[in-house]
């Protein structure tokens, strides 16, 4: 019976592992860039099976609703609101020596790591005279939220800084259209590209009045 | 139980697909969604050491937490300066503003 239940895990675990290699190529090379942030998103969410596997319920609930509901949902947004990036037809293919470059190179660094995570003693690392903490959901929130709250309260101070962040940087963003920064920071704005429709001074005086126009 | 060293080489897996997205890709977008490829690949690492490991399950899990909302938030912030790049060339491709310079310079 247990020789059937290690079997059944490990035809899971491949299962998984082969689904999540395969949407996560998907979501890099899928033509259209809204297919490959849904690509994206259902990866996210088929690695919570990973975390479930490693029974850390958790971990597997947050993934799916942080990854798949709020980042891939924020990528997605953010494709919808950049019109150019909708477009497939404008993204520049890699040119064959850039896919050579990058294949060297994640295929060096998949080596080595597998190299290492199969050759390195892990076990022998690990203190075997501790017992196993048991993986359940009420002790683990009972450790974060009475006993280390800094954790909670560091994400929430991150979330603050981050959200503050952003808004400032659309901000400037916006102050730096309207009139150059230069006593601040020493930087001038670039000047708005000339349209050919500014009106001059010269211009506002030919023009003539229309209320005058109409008395005359 | 399955060994760690399969969940190991899992996570570099990703990591490496991560990393060929980063290095070929020229689209801003397909390179924030190589970089959360990468950062998935890393949560599987530290989910698998912090429970292989009791010692530091709890610890381990607490800072996956810490790990997945730094991403969301890293994340939006990456979505400010995209959109902010969009607004100031035009495109979300990275090479366009360095092949515009080369240009003005010749």
């Amino acid at each position: 019976m247990q020789g059937f239940e290690v079997l059944f895990e490990s035809i899971e675990f491949l299962l998984i592992a082969g689904i999540v290699l395969l949407l996560a190529y998907l979501a890099l090379e899928a033509k259209d860039i809204v297919y490959a942030a849904f690509f994206f998103g259902l990866m996210a969410s088929v690695v919570a099976g990973f975390f479930l596997l490693l029974e850390a319920p958790f971990i597997a609930g947050m993934q799916i609703a942080v990854y798949t509901g709020g980042i891939s949902a924020l990528i997605i947004f953010g494709v919808l609101l950049l019109p150019r990036a909708q477009d497939s037809s404008l993204e520049v293919l890699p040119t064959g020596r850039a896919r050579n470059v990058g294949l060297l190179l994640s295929g060096v660094v998949v080596a080595l790591s597998a190299t290492l995570a199969f050759v390195f003693p892990w076990y022998e690392t690990f203190d075997e005279s501790v017992v196993a903490i048991s993986q359940d959901l009420q002790a683990l929130a009972e450790w974060l939220w009475s006993g280390h709250g800094v954790y909670v309260q560091i994400i929430a101070l991150t979330i603050l800084v981050t959200l503050v962040g952003a808004i400032e940087i659309m901000k400037m963003e916006k102050a730096e259209r309207l009139s150059p920064l230069k006593a601040d920071f020493g930087i001038e704005a670039e000047p708005e590209p000339e349209t050919g429709l500014e009106k001059t001074e010269k211009d506002e005086e030919d023009v003539p009045d229309p209320e005058e126009a109409d008395n005359e | 139980m399955i060994p760690l060293s399969w969940y190991l080489v899992m996570a570099f897996m990703l990591i490496g697909l991560g990393i060929y997205g980063m290095v070929t890709k020229r689209s801003l977008i397909r390179i924030l969604i190589s970089a959360e490829i990468i950062g998935n690949g890393v949560n599987i690492a530290l989910v698998a050491f912090a429970i292989y490991n009791p010692v530091y399950s709890y610890v381990g899990q607490g800072l996956i937490i810490l790990v997945i909302s730094v991403a969301a938030a890293h994340t939006a912030l990456a979505m400010v300066l995209m959109l902010m790049y969009h607004r100031r060339y035009h495109t979300v491709d990275l090479g366009v503003p360095i092949a515009r310079e080369v240009h003005s310079n010749e």
